[in-house]
């Protein structure tokens, strides 16, 4: 069973968009000035490639077959190392270049990412079979709404900024992180047939 | 016995006479999208906040509306054009033709080209044009700045929404479009700061759909950077020109495809002119005021 879930996950998108994730991250790798720039959108994309990893154009027939959601969100959960290891690449090649970045937080903010887009994805999953593009729109809108809003940057940061003064991205990403394993855990366990199912007798 | 039948042309062809329909239909699908909502309650937001009391340049504050209209107007028209590939087998025996219907998507973006002209106004309103956060620019060529940065964005972001749509099946491509436009923009200025006397990244920086032009001086005042935002607006109005052609081109045949394509070619050599002049026009160093 493992094999043709696996298989039948959006492989292209979550490979394509962690792959421009990495040219990006490279980018900001490369760049000194430009890296606390870079890497947030790196990572946003990150996000966005996790938020298609349960994306299943046969939802009508898939979901009524006895292997349950858990275990289906279970396998998909695998592709999410793909963003995960783009990300480890990217913050490997900055460290190798020699940039001065809190390591463990740059790493805790990777995970809160990917797992941001992989919640958001769980959600919707309840409610369309292909929820890649709507959840990766909102984590992009949310995960963007700091570096795009100055009166937010003010108290919510999304991306450890070395030296930086103002509120610490740990405590956010710690949030988000519990936040996000209540709403994957309760989405999978009430999920039984997405909504707009529940009309067919 | 035989009888001829004539067929003349029609008085008017049904593309034309379904188009007005057709763009009212897509401009009230456009405006209820809650993505462009969104667009709309964030420009809104950031012109009624006005800029920070500590301003030292217009662009801490200018690009939202390139943002918000451009950007997240790009989310919703792509939406707004990707919306209607599943009802494509029905839709596509009925008279209209798809260059029609892009026609008509692609007059949407007269909404958030309208908004875009609003921001422009308040902007000018909080931000005088004779400020001195606008550098050492004429009068004219600070209304050039403003009309790029603000106005010109707002239109070829949802032109580019409805091109993306027309010939992307990704249903993902707006928003990693989005943040690839974001991010080079941030690389090509943050490298603009320490390489400010390079025409290759004055070329570079201004081969954008969206490009800052002043810089906050450590010794004071504000420094403007090489080229001329009268050509950058061209650049951007040939870009918006490609898009349009780029979406019209999807399902046109005959001889209307071959004039597309035609239209294509002198498009992208005007925009390759135009960006060729805004990188040597203006300034040609680095001027600080």
């Amino acid at each position: 069973m493992t094999g043709p879930v696996l298989r039948a996950g959006a492989w292209p998108a979550v490979a394509g968009i962690s792959a421009l994730a990495v040219v990006v991250g490279g980018c900001g790798a490369a760049f000194p000035a430009a890296v606390t720039v870079l890497l947030p959108i790196c990572f946003v994309l990150l996000a966005a490639a996790a938020a298609f990893t349960l994306d299943e154009p046969a939802s009508l027939v898939v979901d009524v077959t006895p292997t349950g959601p858990v275990r289906r969100t279970q396998i998909r959960a695998v592709a999410l190392l793909a963003p995960l290891a783009a990300g480890a690449l990217v913050l490997l090649a900055a460290a190798l270049r020699g940039q001065a970045l809190p390591w463990a937080a740059a790493g805790l903010a990777l995970a809160g990412n990917v797992l941001l887009g992989f919640a958001v994805a769980c959600v919707l999953r309840t409610r369309t079979g292909e929820p890649g593009a709507m959840a990766g729109t909102v984590v992009v809108l949310v995960l963007m709404a700091p570096t795009l809003v100055p009166q937010v940057a003010r108290w919510v940061r999304t991306f450890p900024a070395p030296g930086a003064d103002g509120p610490s991205s740990d405590l956010v990403w710690w949030i988000v992180l519990t936040v996000c394993l209540v709403a994957i855990a309760i989405s999978i366990g009430g999920r039984g047939l997405p909504r707009r199912m529940s009309i067919i007798p | 016995m035989t009888s001829t039948l004539a067929f003349g042309p029609p008085a008017t062809s049904p593309g034309r006479a379904t188009f007005p329909a057709l763009a009212i239909r897509e401009t009230r699908r456009l405006v209820l999208n809650p993505v462009f909502l969104a667009a709309v309650a964030f420009i809104a937001f950031a012109l009624w906040a006005g800029p920070d009391a500590g301003q030292t340049e217009i662009d801490t504050s200018n690009p939202y509306a390139a943002i918000s209209l451009g950007g997240f107007g790009m989310m919703a028209t792509y939406w707004l054009t990707r919306s209607m590939r599943a009802s494509e087998p029905v839709v596509g025996v009925t008279p209209v033709t798809q260059p029609a219907r892009t026609a008509a998507l692609c007059a949407v973006a007269l909404v958030p080209f309208a908004c875009g002209c609003l921001a422009l106004l308040r902007f000018v309103q909080l931000t005088p044009v004779s400020s001195p956060l606008y550098g050492p620019f004429s009068p004219s060529a600070r209304v050039a700045v403003l009309v790029g940065q603000i106005v010109v964005p707002a239109l070829g972001g949802p032109l580019l929404g409805v091109a993306l749509g027309r010939w992307v099946r990704f249903p993902g491509a707006a928003f990693v479009l989005f943040l690839l436009i974001y991010g080079w923009v941030s690389l090509v200025t943050i490298l603009s700061m320490s390489h400010a006397n390079s025409a290759l990244v004055a070329v570079l920086r201004l081969f954008a759909p969206f490009a800052f032009f002043t810089l906050h001086s450590d010794a004071g005042g504000v420094t403007a950077w090489r080229g001329s935002p009268w050509f950058f607006i061209g650049w951007q109005l040939a870009l918006c020109a490609i898009a349009v052609l780029v979406a019209l081109l999807r399902g046109a045949e005959g001889r209307t495809r071959s004039r597309i394509i035609r239209a294509l070619g002198v498009a992208g050599v005007a925009a390759l002119i135009l960006l060729v002049l805004a990188a040597l026009g203006g300034f040609t160093h680095p001027l600080t005021a």
